[in-house]
């Protein structure tokens, strides 16, 4: 069989950068505001949440033709919870002290929007390698967002970076102070507004025009 | 495929069958999961448990990470499990109204104890541990091992620079009456002299979870209040461990 591989580079970069699924198609809002404050959390959170969307886009792709179409929600759920809770499982028993930090992030990975989002659109329709790109280049587009979040949360609102204060002193000796309202919930809709204004409004990637 | 199969596979009874087969391989693979890790998730938690005793009792740095044996063996070499009744006595066989309580001793002389932490907090339980000096006044340590807060938020209470902030503070006033350890709402510095030394810094943004775990604190201290006395009695002279809380 021959493999064209810039059939997968084009679900990659639909899926990380052109129907970004924060940017562009506006989900996973509320673990992108909620596991934010911090890098490491964010991180840990982007790693998990990339493997369930691979992996559940390969199952529920390769039983694609097998689920009836009145119960497939349900039977979409049941993949993707059973994964989101190994994967708990796994943390647990592998890395305790990560899984702590996630305590019910982890879980939350079951009802974010991308995941069932990209099984119901991508996975009931494609074949099981595409939906594995495809939930690799959607987990990779919300991992970017998370990221790029984090990082001006931790900074702005802490004055960290992966827990290391990373602001010099002497600036706070002259009066410099870290921003409360990062480290809330607002800043973190104020900063992934402007990010999906940036990144609809760089060159080539404005939705208005095509 | 056949037309045969084609209409069996739009009836009810292959609905069900495939909902059946779904939540079976599913719960077996969830089960399985569980099962396999149960004993290593076991051994984390106890581990866990085991090493935030330790922190709390400044036994162990809390910035670096000791390998499991390390903590298993500070922890036998260091502290004594006991309960004790109402009175602060101990007990041999633990009984609804005894208290949990760790002796934390140096060649089997006393040298503090720690009064394990159970509260509410705002999303959950906070489990920790309080450990306090010799004296039965000053508080050792501070560590929480469970909570389920907000990261960045509550979540900051498992934090050192949170944690440190016990250190060294009393739970007895001027007028030697207990009033426990609370958790300010800002920096403890914009307090009133003589509070100072019963508060920690608070957290920005997490000023339920402060409430909860000052009042938490506060209950807990007042169940071992009695424990505290005999500590104070017996203040400054060196104490065998067998014997500090017998009769």
């Amino acid at each position: 069989m021959h493999i064209d591989l810039s059939h997968y580079k084009e679900i990659l970069i639909k899926g990380v950068w052109r129907e970004n699924p924060v940017a562009y198609q506006v989900l996973g809002i509320c673990s992108a505001l909620a596991v934010t404050v911090k890098m490491s959390t964010a991180l840990v959170m982007s790693i998990a949440l990339t493997l369930v969307a691979a992996f559940s886009g390969l199952i529920i792709s390769s039983l694609r033709h097998w689920i009836p179409s009145n119960i497939r929600i349900i039977v979409e759920l049941t993949v993707i919870a059973s994964l989101v809770i190994v994967t708990d499982q796994i943390l647990k028993a592998f890395l305790y002290d990560i899984s702590k930090q996630l305590s019910i992030f982890v879980g939350l990975i079951i009802t974010n929007c991308i995941i069932l989002g990209r099984a119901e659109a991508f996975a009931m329709a494609n074949n099981p390698a595409d939906s594995f790109v495809d939930g690799i280049a959607n987990g990779l587009g919300y991992s970017m967002i998370l990221v790029a979040v984090a990082f001006l949360r931790e900074l702005l609102g802490s004055g960290q970076f992966f827990g290391f204060s990373v602001i010099p002193q002497f600036l706070y000796d002259m009066g410099f102070q870290d921003m409360g309202i990062m480290v809330l919930a607002p800043g973190a809709f104020f900063i992934i507004g402007l990010l999906v204004w940036l990144k609809n409004s760089l060159p080539g990637v404005s939705h208005e025009k095509k | 495929m056949s037309d045969k199969k084609r209409s069996f596979k739009k009836s009810r009874i292959y609905v069900v069958l495939f909902a059946l087969a779904t939540a079976l391989v599913f719960s077996v693979l969830i089960t399985s999961a569980a099962t396999m890790l149960k004993e290593r998730q076991l051994e984390n938690m106890a581990l866990d448990k085991k090493t935030n005793l330790l922190e709390a009792a400044g036994l162990v740095p809390e910035d670096k990470k000791s390998t499991p044996e390390e903590i298993k063996q500070i922890y036998d070499a260091h502290i004594r499990e006991v309960h004790v009744d109402p009175r602060g006595r101990i007990v041999e066989t633990p009984a609804d109204s005894s208290l949990q309580l760790y002796l934390i001793h140096s060649d089997q002389q006393v040298q503090g104890y720690i009064v394990p932490i159970s509260t509410r907090g705002l999303w959950g339980k906070i489990h920790g541990y309080l450990a306090f000096e010799q004296d039965g006044e000053t508080v050792a340590g501070f560590s929480v091992y469970s909570h389920s807060e907000t990261p960045g938020l509550g979540g900051e209470i498992e934090s050192n620079w949170f944690q440190e902030n016990f250190k060294g503070k009393k739970i007895l006033n001027a007028s030697n009456q207990l009033v426990s350890v609370g958790i300010a709402k800002g920096k403890v510095e914009n307090l009133p002299e003589k509070l100072q030394d019963h508060y920690v810094d608070g957290i920005s943004g997490a000023t339920l979870t402060g409430r909860y775990l000052s009042e938490g604190l506060e209950e807990t201290l007042t169940k071992y209040e009695s424990v505290s006395v005999i500590f104070r009695q017996k203040k400054g002279s060196q104490t065998h461990v067998e014997t500090i809380l017998d009769e």
